[in-house]
């Protein structure tokens, strides 16, 4: 009988533990989210994140928002239109000279289903778990992305006085693996 | 460090982050690239790197690996590239500044877009500036230029 009674309690604490634990997770996840937001949505890495051809010219430093200038558009491959690629002016490294072009490898835009720009958290969310628009990767890949890719990386060493996202790539890649964990919570509109 | 320019192999003594406009310029007296802005803002230094259209002023030349190619390298065998030609026949250049780098955008152009269309030519010649406007003049000789391409 008293067995009987300590297994009732213990299944009831069990029941009552569960959502709480739930939530534990999901409170986890959403903090997680929160900071992988405010590294994509950073003009560093937005600005390049764009739904029409235009990268853009925002952050810290820049003053008004701008489209960027000379033209310059997505062109049919993301690398920018016929003799005025990105690699005309992003080469490997960035420029030294005060207000020179960045540099990165493979310097281009994201695909355009992969809009960050002026996006809300719930949104940019969403969008990266879904394959159709997130490169058809799975989480874990996102996260190994974000860490390894050369061009992502220039986000956080963008150099001249440029504001860097906030972090790194590795602590990004371990909020990604946090937030994936967690069952990649996305947060109400 | 090894460069090779317009075809020719050229051993020189430089640092690695020495923009690659000072190295032609200053180091191998290839003046056709011009200084204008030396922040990859106006053009004029455009040069080619394995063929793609590049800043030179803006490339340091321990980043270049591949061959460059200059204004003075599109006539190797002394005659006029068909654009050069189009360039004299519509009288484009006013004070010429600009030109060396808006000619090699034109034929970065017309080598992937044979026919390009009005739009096509804005997105390649946007970020060649010329101060004494010849923007028109510019268009109608790429228009020309690839009329005899089309004809030739
Ligand atoms: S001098 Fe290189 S773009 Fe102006
Ligand atoms: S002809 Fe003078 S700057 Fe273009």
């Amino acid at each position: 009988m008293i067995r009987r009674h300590v297994y009732v309690i213990g299944l009831a604490a069990a029941t009552l533990c569960l959502p709480t634990a739930t939530a534990g997770a999901q409170d986890a996840g959403l903090e997680a989210w929160q900071k992988i937001y405010s590294v994509f949505s950073h003009p560093r890495c937005a600005n390049c994140h764009v739904e029409d051809e235009r990268p853009r010219w925002s952050g810290a430093h820049y003053g008004a928002t701008r489209v960027h200038g000379m033209n310059v558009q997505r062109g049919p491959d993301g690398f920018g239109n016929a003799g005025m690629r990105c690699v005309t002016c992003h080469q490997q490294d960035n420029a030294a000279q005060l207000h020179g072009p960045p540099g990165a490898h493979g310097w281009h835009l994201a695909p355009k289903e992969m809009v960050w720009w002026q996006k809300s958290s719930q949104e940019i969310c969403e969008q990266v778990k879904d394959p159709a628009r997130n490169g058809n990767r799975t989480l874990e890949e996102i996260a190994t992305h974000v860490r390894d890719d050369g061009l992502v990386a220039w986000g956080w060493a963008p150099g001249n006085g440029r504001e860097p996202a906030p972090g790194s790539a590795q602590e990004t890649y371990l909020l990604l693996q946090q937030w994936a964990a967690a069952g990649a919570p996305c947060p109400a509109e | 460090m090894k460069l090779n320019v317009n075809g020719r192999d050229h051993d020189i003594e430089v640092e690695p982050e020495m923009p690659l406009l000072w190295v032609l310029r200053d180091k191998l007296s290839i003046l056709g690239p011009k200084f204008g802005c030396g922040i990859a803002q106006c053009g004029a230094c455009t040069v080619f790197l394995d063929g793609e259209p590049v800043r030179s002023c803006s490339v340091t030349v321990g980043e270049v690996s591949g061959a460059v190619t200059t204004i003075e390298g599109l006539m190797p065998d002394g005659r006029m590239h068909p654009v050069q030609q189009a360039w004299i026949d519509e009288q484009v250049a006013q004070c010429g500044y600009c030109q060396a780098g808006q000619i090699m955008t034109a034929v970065a152009l017309l080598e992937a877009i044979p026919n390009p269309s009005d739009e096509e030519i804005d997105n390649a010649m946007s970020g060649n500036l010329c101060r004494c406007g010849t923007y028109p003049r510019i268009r109608a000789a790429i228009k020309r230029a690839a009329s005899a391409n089309a004809g030739a």
